[in-house]
């Protein structure tokens, strides 16, 4: 074809539309890698990550947060603790061998206890997540437990109004796309694991939710308790969103199976 | 269940059972909370000790305390408390029973016979007594209860 640029210097002929189809390919390669994660992740109105959906786990940390072989109640795995201990007080480290050997009695969640904070997250059973601009509400299959997550600016409770609460108190915040969150004031009764991992009422957890992609979620938390561990310590997993047809949750409440055999009741009491 | 193929029923079954609710709502709600279930009346006790733990809880909180016997003995024992948004209403939060503070406690004992029992009302450091229990059927405060430290 006949252009304008077969009339230039030497020196510059054919430099222009070869340099033309590299620019735009490297232009286009590199905003497709900043446009990818981005565009498609599922957004509330307001602009925010949207998490709701169906998560799980697939990860095996509710046998035991540290690296562990199989054991006839668990698969192995190869942990979630960063560093692969987790940094227990003598005496905590005590209790925790303590509740390791009667954990087959001793769980709460082997009584269908609330499974509390963090273990809700990783336990092997999915739970819903509903958001709207001011908070998160976590619906978890297992037991009755509902978390609200309050992302409206506000703080926790003064020390006059704070409870001891299974689920804690849990505020969250935005840092760009990631989600943090600030959890405290639970009770001692629920265990991190089933191998007998716990806290005290001191337990305090910052946890950080952002999309790898619309359907994977990494979850990470830090957790500090001055009665139990000796530094503050932290866990990651991944998320996974169900994506089966017509998938729900299904009523998982354990507490009163044993109960059922009195129900109805028999008139003679036998 | 009602549904559009009976709407000749629902305005009369709608009004009965309105009635019915009415009925059931104005009955004394003993179901609610057997205070005898756990606890018993006969028994009155009297414990003075220093807090381990203060539990709030819905809809018993729980105090713990460590009682010293006559003979010297440290037990620890465990009362109920009402509901925190009551405890709060009468000056009780996480942060008066802290643990180390002495309170002394007027109740009654638990029937299993172990170291538990339902606390009426707690009398704390500063001279306040206030009434901490929180069941609907419970007695009132025993004027000669068993002392657990004498």
């Amino acid at each position: 074809m006949k252009t304008n640029l077969n009339n230039r210097p030497t020196q510059f002929r054919g430099f222009g539309l070869p340099f033309l189809l590299v620019a735009t390919f490297v232009i286009s390669v590199l905003s497709m890698n900043l446009a990818v994660a981005d565009e498609k992740i599922p957004r509330l109105s307001n602009g925010k990550p949207d998490f709701s959906g169906i998560w799980q786990s697939t990860s095996a940390a509710e046998y035991g947060l540290e690296p562990h072989s199989n054991r006839k109640d668990a698969p192995p795995s190869a942990g979630i603790v960063e560093g692969n201990v987790i940094p227990y007080l003598p005496q905590a480290l005590e209790q925790k061998k303590k509740n390791f050997e009667n954990r087959a009695t001793d769980d709460p969640a082997v009584k269908g206890y609330t499974l509390g904070v963090p273990r809700g997250v990783y336990y092997p059973e999915p739970f819903q997540i509903f958001q709207r601009a001011r908070d998160l509400n976590i619906v978890h299959q297992f037991g009755h437990s509902v978390r609200t997550i309050h992302t409206n600016d506000t703080d926790h409770p003064s020390l006059d109004d704070v409870n001891d609460w299974w689920l804690g108190d849990s505020r969250g915040h935005w840092e760009n796309d990631t989600l943090v969150v600030d959890a405290k004031y639970f009770n001692d009764k629920t265990w991190l694991d089933h191998a007998g991992d716990f806290h005290s009422d001191a337990l305090h957890i910052v946890e950080h939710w952002k999309f790898i992609d619309p359907n994977t979620i990494e979850y990470k938390a830090t957790l500090d308790d001055a009665k139990v561990y000796s530094r503050p310590w932290n866990i990651s997993v991944i998320l996974h969103r169900h994506r089966e047809k017509n998938f729900q949750l299904i009523e998982d409440y354990r507490y009163t199976l044993d109960y059922d055999q009195y129900y109805p009741p028999k008139p003679d009491k036998k | 269940m009602l549904t559009t193929s009976r709407n000749k029923l629902k305005k009369p079954f709608v009004g009965l059972l309105a009635i019915a609710g009415l009925v059931v709502g104005l009955s004394p709600a003993n179901a609610h909370h057997a205070f005898s279930a756990e606890f018993d009346a006969g028994q009155p006790i009297e414990v003075k000790g220093v807090v381990t733990k203060f539990e709030l809880v819905n809809p018993h909180s729980w105090l713990y305390l460590d009682v010293k016997g006559p003979d010297g003995k440290v037990t620890n024992w465990g009362f109920e408390f009402g509901a925190p948004f009551n405890l709060k209403e009468k000056g009780i939060t996480k942060q008066t029973l802290t643990a180390g503070t002495e309170v002394t406690i007027k109740g009654y004992r638990a029937k299993s016979g172990k170291d538990f029992g339902y606390a009426v009302t707690s009398t704390l450091p500063d001279g306040r007594t206030v009434q901490t229990g929180g069941a609907q059927d419970a007695p009132a405060a025993p004027n000669a209860p068993a002392a657990v430290n004498k």
